[in-house]
């Protein structure tokens, strides 16, 4: 067959013979592995491709120099590929370049889609070493030590066809290419193999060297969207899960695959565990990056295995360590700017924000164990390939400050993150302590949160009941409306139910003065709106302990014969029941409400039903 | 007297001087019966007969209303009338009522306050001063006027800056040479109208020393807009032409510039 890309190969430099001699040898024809009928999910085949496999011995970048590296690609008014050497923590080179996909990372070079074109760069200072044209649509790169690899689609919408193609990666020379009558996905190499996808349902396995197909594997129970590689290994699959590129995966089967599958709270569900290599926006940097599952896994050994048990959420700003369960258990939140990209590096999570920062983040508590600022010049960063296996910063003084993050999560303006400001406080709700109360409060008290994100707010802060918030709640109810200080409480009821579900916590008397103190003042507040005072009367009710009744009474005597009191049916059921039942004195007033003449009817048919209301048994004592 | 099981404490009234002028003749047991009576109408003005009397019996019929409970109109006549004849338990009374949902009734008690010596009373008036509601503020602030509230003397400066009519007053009541100076250098903070009133009502003041009402009047001198030359035209017709005062000497010729366009 014929190749669409007859004459692409053009060395940078060099003579007009020169690029007629390497056009000439360029013209060779493709030939067809790819195929519906195959030999799918034979295991020995499979255990003989992966024994060829050349993998290091210790994780390790890819490229020659054997730094940790990251190649970000910089936005505004010309691209530029910028390289920085995490190891010696200073740039590498920057470069301009109309960087298109993503960058792949070869021994001595790095690859990527340069306007219309696969280019290849010199690794040591990103100077171009070859150009060749892509004559159709490009799906993917790739690269190994020594060559580099493209899938582009040819042809028209009646006949399209696909090509992997070879390129020596010092010249440019194309060394094999493959057509394929259906879709093939982004590829990846590794060791001397390369892989892709093909029509979603088989992993197609070529010897990097010839373009032969060593095996293929179909899946039986899932798609198979994209192959990724670590330095100690191979996944792929889909959306719903991963599987090892192992010989347990020639099954195809899920089950009978070392194969996993992260617990991921819903609120995140859009994020994937690799880009999708059939999707041709995923093809370069996209908004895609920054919603992933941050995740490595054992690369040998039975059964899956996520390493830490668990996986990482990269979610635009934010990183959320996640535990067995799906449970958030650290956060990260990324100041100002989103997180473009992000890896597991096998030690660390790392990932570059739009500003250049690169973060690296302790997998197990979120703790920040490294930094670096690549100088982007101000332009902004579309995206990064880290070739960072086994980078492990030593850290920072940053302690990790997951209720900070989370907080940050919340309160954060941005419409997109709804979903996962839910979940941030959600999680709140599990962690103790007086800051997070205090925090959740600041929530409530700030105008610009969303109706719906209060409301959530607010039953977290019941649901915590969390004893050692008890001083937060007490500060909140202590502020009282003033012209001149320009003071106002917030959320009112909200903070009395949380105090109300304490009613029934060991709180020491002290405590539980202050509590009730604090509702009363809001009680005598002109100012508390009836719905809230509804709250106040009913946390004063469980928190009390027979400390609020003789307020209470006051209360309802000084209201009985006012007429908007009387119009607020709940709030005088409210004060009645608190009373209601409780003691004879309580009783005998109820009764006095009930007959006297001025109290208004609404209130006196209320106390009426409360004074009929028997005598509760004598609560034991109160436990201090 | 009625006795509410388990309300608000009211402890008995003590003895204290009749007043000076001799009161009408007011019927105090059918006053009280009245006071209590279900029509509020009829309450208040008990309420109000009752805060004529000085019969310490009164006094005790309207603490007795207010702990057990009125209508909104009647508690405000109750504590109007309580004040009539102050008496050191009447403040946690009235101290109670300052919080009180209906802004008439929560005025009625913010303004009785300044007649009690009472801490919690002055703390309790010098907080009213914030009030959301202009009629509050304004008895608030009488209330730190008449009781000579001095830790009244700060919020009420803020109000001054805040451009709000409760503050001159009480500004003007409460100014001694020092405070009439701190006055003045709100100039420039505080909006023009306000602060030419409250400087225009200290001119006013019989009491206050011809030295410090001089630095007053130049002052006002530099207070902008028509406010500031009415006040200070108001202090020349007030003040007669002898004998001499150089504060009104000074207004005089202030005013005379202002209105020959020299001034501001």
């Amino acid at each position: 067959m014929k190749s669409p890309m007859t004459s692409i190969v053009r060395p940078v430099s060099g003579h007009l013979a020169a690029l007629a001699l390497a056009a000439a040898l360029a013209a060779c024809g493709g030939s067809q592995v790819f195929g519906l009928t195959s030999d799918d999910n034979d295991s020995a085949a499979l255990t003989q491709a992966l024994a060829v496999r050349k993998l290091p011995a210790a994780l390790a970048p890819h490229n020659g120099g054997g730094s940790p590296m990251v190649f970000a690609v910089t936005g505004g008014k010309a691209r530029h590929l910028v390289a920085y050497d995490l190891g010696k923590g200073k740039a590498a080179w920057s470069v301009e370049a109309d960087v298109q996909s993503r960058v792949a990372v070869g021994a001595d070079f790095v690859v990527a889609r340069e306007g219309k074109d696969l280019v290849a760069r010199g690794l040591a200072d990103g100077a171009p070493r070859w150009h060749a044209a892509i004559d159709g649509t490009f799906v993917g790169a790739t690269a190994d030590d020594r060559r580099a690899y493209v899938v582009y689609q040819s042809g028209d919408q009646v006949k399209p066809t696909w090509w992997l193609v070879a390129f020596d990666g010092g010249s440019g020379k194309e060394l094999w290419r493959a057509d394929s009558p259906g879709q093939l996905g982004a590829p990846s190499a590794q060791g001397g193999l390369v892989m892709a996808p093909f029509l979603t349902q088989w992993l197609s396995i070529l010897d990097g060297a010839t373009g032969k197909q060593l095996t293929r594997i179909r899946g039986i129970d899932q798609e198979i969207s994209f192959v990724t590689t670590t330095a100690d290994g191979a996944w792929f699959g889909s959306k719903a899960g991963v599987f090892r590129l192992d010989p347990a995966a020639a099954s195809g089967a899920r089950a009978k695959s070392t194969y996993g599958t992260a617990k991921v709270p819903a609120q995140l569900a859009k994020v994937t565990y690799a880009p999708d290599g059939f999707d041709a926006v995923q093809a370069g940097y996209s908004a895609a990056d920054r919603t992933r599952i941050v995740w490595r896994a054992a690369p040998t050994g039975d059964g899956w295995t996520w390493n830490g048990g668990a996986v990482a959420v990269h979610y635009f700003r934010f990183v959320l360590g996640l535990d067995g369960d799906g449970q958030v258990r650290w956060a990260y939140s990324q100041p100002r700017v989103e997180l473009v990209g992000s890896t597991h590096t096998g030690a660390v999570i790392a990932a570059i924000s739009a500003a250049g920062e690169v973060v690296a983040l302790d997998p197990e508590t979120g703790a920040v164990r490294g930094r670096a600022a690549i100088d982007v010049a101000g332009a902004p960063v579309l995206g990064a390939t880290f070739d960072a296996e086994g980078w492990a910063p030593r850290g920072t003084d940053e302690a990790p400050s997951t209720v900070a993050a989370l907080v940050a999560i919340a309160r954060d303006r941005d419409a997109r993150f709804d979903s996962v400001k839910e979940l941030a406080v959600g999680t709140l709700a599990h962690l103790p302590g007086e800051q997070v109360t205090k925090d959740l409060l600041g929530m409530l008290a700030d105008e610009r949160t969303p109706a719906k994100l209060r409301d959530t707010v607010a039953s977290v802060l019941v649901a915590r009941a969390d004893v050692g918030g008890l001083p937060a709640l007490i500060e909140a109810l202590s502020v009282k409306a003033d012209l001149i200080a320009n003071t106002q409480p917030a959320a009112i009821g909200p903070v009395a139910r949380a105090v109300a579900a304490l009613g029934d916590k060991p709180l020491d008397a002290a405590a539980r003065t202050g509590a009730v103190q604090a509702l009363l003042g809001q009680l005598w507040s002109p100012s508390l709106s009836i719905a809230d005072a509804v709250e106040v009367v009913r946390a004063l009710h469980a928190v009390g302990q027979g400390a609020e009744r003789a307020p209470l009474r006051t209360y309802l005597l000084v209201y009985r014969a006012d007429p908007e009191f009387a119009k607020a049916d709940a709030l005088v059921g409210a004060v009645v029941d608190a009373l209601a039942g409780a003691a004879p004195d309580d009783r005998e007033l109820l009764r006095f409400v009930a007959e006297d003449g001025r109290t208004l009817g609404p209130v006196a048919t209320v106390a009426k039903v409360g004074a009929a209301r028997p005598l509760a048994a004598p609560a034991p004592a109160p436990k201090p | 007297m009625i006795a509410a099981p388990g309300g608000a404490a009211k402890p008995a009234a003590p003895a204290r001087p009749a007043p000076a002028a001799k009161a009408a003749p007011v019927n105090v047991p059918a006053e009280a019966a009245r006071l209590v009576g279900a029509d509020a109408s009829a309450a208040a003005d008990a309420a109000k007969a009752l805060g004529r009397s000085g019969d310490p019996a009164a006094h005790d019929a309207l603490l007795d209303a207010l702990a057990t409970g009125v209508a909104p109109e009647v508690a405000a006549a109750a504590l109007g009338a309580l004040a009539a004849h102050p008496a050191p338990p009447d403040a946690a009374m009235l101290v109670l009522y300052a919080g009180h949902r209906n802004d008439q009734v929560r005025a009625a008690a913010v303004g009785a306050l300044g007649a009690y010596p009472d801490p919690q009373a002055r703390k309790a008036a010098v907080a009213a001063l914030g009030d959301d509601e202009q009629a509050v503020r304004d008895a608030a602030a009488n209330a730190v006027a008449t009781g000579k509230i001095r830790e009244g003397v700060d919020r009420l400066m803020a109000l001054l800056d805040r451009g709000d009519s409760a503050a001159p007053p009480a500004l003007a009541a409460l100014a001694d040479a020092d405070m009439a100076h701190a006055i003045g250098e709100h100039l420039g903070t505080a909006p023009a109208p306000v602060l030419a009133l409250t400087l225009g009502k200290i001119l006013r003041r019989a009491d206050f020393p011809e030295p410090a009402r001089v630095q007053v009047v130049r002052t006002l001198a530099k207070v902008p807009g028509a406010e500031a030359t009415t006040a200070l035209t108001d202090y020349v017709e007030a003040t007669p032409e002898k004998p001499p005062r150089q504060s009104r000497k000074e207004a005089e010729a202030v005013v005379e510039a202002r209105i020959s366009g020299g001034g501001q």
